[in-house]
């Protein structure tokens, strides 16, 4: 009877014993103690109905035993008052029963004046931070199943709306870029969960054209609390590349002053080429809102035809950045210090980038206002092919860029020899340690010769090149 | 349209996709990666100076790398990373099943 509850803590482990039942193993010994009490006191009970050594006992034990008795309860009371609560109807109950048992109502020794602490109580509504967790928890997991649909449904509609345009223009729409030969999927890549790409190409006067549909990441409860505060919209994005002989030498830019002025400051090219503060378009006819970066003048009466006006003064609102240029490498990239700089490489691109109308609360239907601008993507790119500097304009544009080259290189030249120099001595030092390392004294005399000689020579073709240089220069 | 005409559609090459010049995607948005590493960060706090609220904001940590993951991102590392969260917040709580109190 009394071994029923140790039986009952084998079902866990001992650490975990230990762990969560340290409070609760004080109660086993004081159980025990109670149980012997209420036997004990039945025995004697027995023994006193047996009533042949009665005399033995007088009331004086009896009365020592209650006594005993009541120091326990006293015991009890003081313990504290829930561990006491299971106690109590283990006292009432038979001594035989082992398991510890709260009846419902009993509330041990709780009252009025005293409240259990909140840590102690096994009710549900003292876990309400959990609660609350899980329910953030849950919440967050509706917010991404509903942000991917959404952004599924925007970007279907986008490509629902584009894809006769596409079609009719481009030979290979979609390739998931998995397979090595050219298989139009016709359909987007998903890149994220709000990052759809589509490749086209097949299409003479260029190579091809990747467009990006980037959604706000509504799938990201952060993100659209962050966006609370900061609004902002689906941008699709339009990376046209040529091939060298489909757009000549230049390089532009026209759209929102505030991404013009972010673009010279992040573009390799546009830092380096356009030079100016970005100028108004009103000379054109396009609206305040949007500025011009430019190589020179001539390109932008080239590309500012009619045509290209009417576009973008049609759609100005939808207009964040339209970048032509032949010297295209991305944004400036940090290097680190006392890495040989490489002049990064170029590529003819045309690059745009467009917002989509509803500043975040887009719907399916306004994927179809997009469409005149995928229009002037594709005048765009047969306009470029056409555009032609005059002579004046190629030379002052080859002018630019011997120019940058120059520079870069004047910048690099002091790293570059640097470098050269560490990597000489490098080598010396390497065949030094070689030399020293060889055992043999011959091979070691005669490796040094061999090195010897090497510099002698070297230093002798050192000097026919300098003679060599003087006489041309004479 | 007329424009259209000029280039004949039939003499084209048609490139594959990616191009060579394509940018890294890990510059371009680090989030998944550094909310990756704050899960497991915070999962280890919580493992070992057993606070409930380290395990629970390591279990938000691994959601919301996981939602601005890419499709490219191995599923191992997330699952991973999911997995010692949880088992974070329940170890927690075999230690010390009292609920968590509120900061304030």
């Amino acid at each position: 009877m009394c071994c029923e509850p140790l039986r009952a803590l084998h079902f866990f482990s001992p650490v975990q014993v230990s762990i969560m039942q340290r409070p609760r193993l004080l109660l086993i010994p004081i159980l025990l103690l109670l149980l012997a009490f209420p036997g004990s006191k039945g025995r004697y009970n027995d023994d006193f109905d047996d009533g042949e050594d009665l005399a033995e006992f007088d009331d004086n034990d009896f009365a020592e035993f209650e006594d005993m008795n009541e120091d326990l309860t006293a015991e009890k009371e003081s313990a504290p008052p829930p561990r006491v609560s299971s106690a109590q109807p283990e006292e009432d109950e038979d001594e035989d029963e082992a398991t510890v048992e709260l009846e419902d109502g009993q509330d041990g020794f709780e009252d009025s004046d005293t409240q259990v602490p909140a840590h102690l109580q096994n009710s549900w509504e003292s876990y309400y931070m959990e609660i609350l967790m899980v329910t953030g928890l849950l919440a967050y997991i509706m917010n991404y199943i509903i942000g991917k649909n959404k952004n599924s449904r925007l970007a279907q509609a986008w490509f629902n709306s584009h894809k006769e345009l596409l079609e009719s223009n481009f030979a290979l729409v979609g390739d998931d870029g998995t397979s090595k030969e050219a298989v139009s999927t016709g359909k987007l890549n998903q890149e994220n969960e709000h990052i759809y790409n589509l490749w086209c190409s097949g299409r003479v006067c260029c190579e091809g054209m990747l467009i990006q549909l980037k959604f706000l990441k509504r799938q990201d409860l952060l993100n659209v609390l962050a966006r609370m505060m900061r609004p902002a919209c689906d941008q699709v994005q339009v990376k046209v590349t040529l091939n060298d002989e489909d757009m000549d030498t230049f390089v532009f830019a026209v759209g929102t002053k505030k991404a013009m002025a972010r673009m010279q400051k992040e573009m390799q090219d546009l830092s380096e080429f356009c030079g100016d503060k970005p100028k108004s378009g009103a000379k054109y006819g396009l609206p305040d809102s949007l500025a011009i970066l430019s190589e020179m003048g001539e390109v932008t009466d080239g590309v500012m035809d009619n045509k290209m006006v009417h576009y973008i003064t049609t759609q100005a609102e939808k207009i964040e950045s339209i970048h032509f240029s032949d010297q295209f490498s991305g944004p400036k990239v940090m290097q680190e210090e006392g890495q040989p700089l490489k002049l990064p490489e170029t590529k003819k691109t045309l690059l745009f980038t467009f917002n989509v109308p509803g500043m975040g609360n887009t719907s399916p239907k306004d994927m179809d206002s997009l469409l005149p601008l995928m229009n002037m993507v594709i005048y765009s790119i047969d306009k470029v092919k056409k555009l032609r500097l005059n002579r004046e304009g190629k030379q002052k544009a080859d002018r630019n860029r011997a120019r940058v080259e120059e520079n870069f290189l004047k910048q690099t030249h002091a790293q570059r020899q640097e470098a050269a120099q560490t990597r000489r001595e490098e080598k010396k030092r390497a065949e030094k340690e070689r030399i020293m390392n060889e055992e043999d004294p011959e091979r070691q005399r005669r490796l040094e010769e061999a090195a010897q000689r090497r510099e002698q020579k070297k230093m002798e073709k050192k000097q026919m090149k300098m003679k060599q240089i003087k006489v041309k220069a004479m | 349209g007329g424009i259209f005409n000029l280039c004949n559609p039939r003499h084209f090459t048609i490139g594959i996709w990616p191009p060579s010049t394509e940018s890294n995607p890990t510059l371009e948005d680090p989030t998944p990666d550094y909310m990756n590493l704050l899960g497991m960060i915070f999962s280890m706090c919580g493992l070992m100076l057993k606070l409930k609220w380290c395990a629970w904001i390591a279990v938000y940590c691994s959601f919301i790398s996981f939602a601005n993951s890419r499709s490219s991102e191995d599923t191992k590392q997330m699952m991973s990373s999911f997995m010692l969260s949880i088992s974070a917040v329940v170890m927690s709580y075999l230690q010390n099943p009292q609920p968590m109190s509120p900061p304030w």
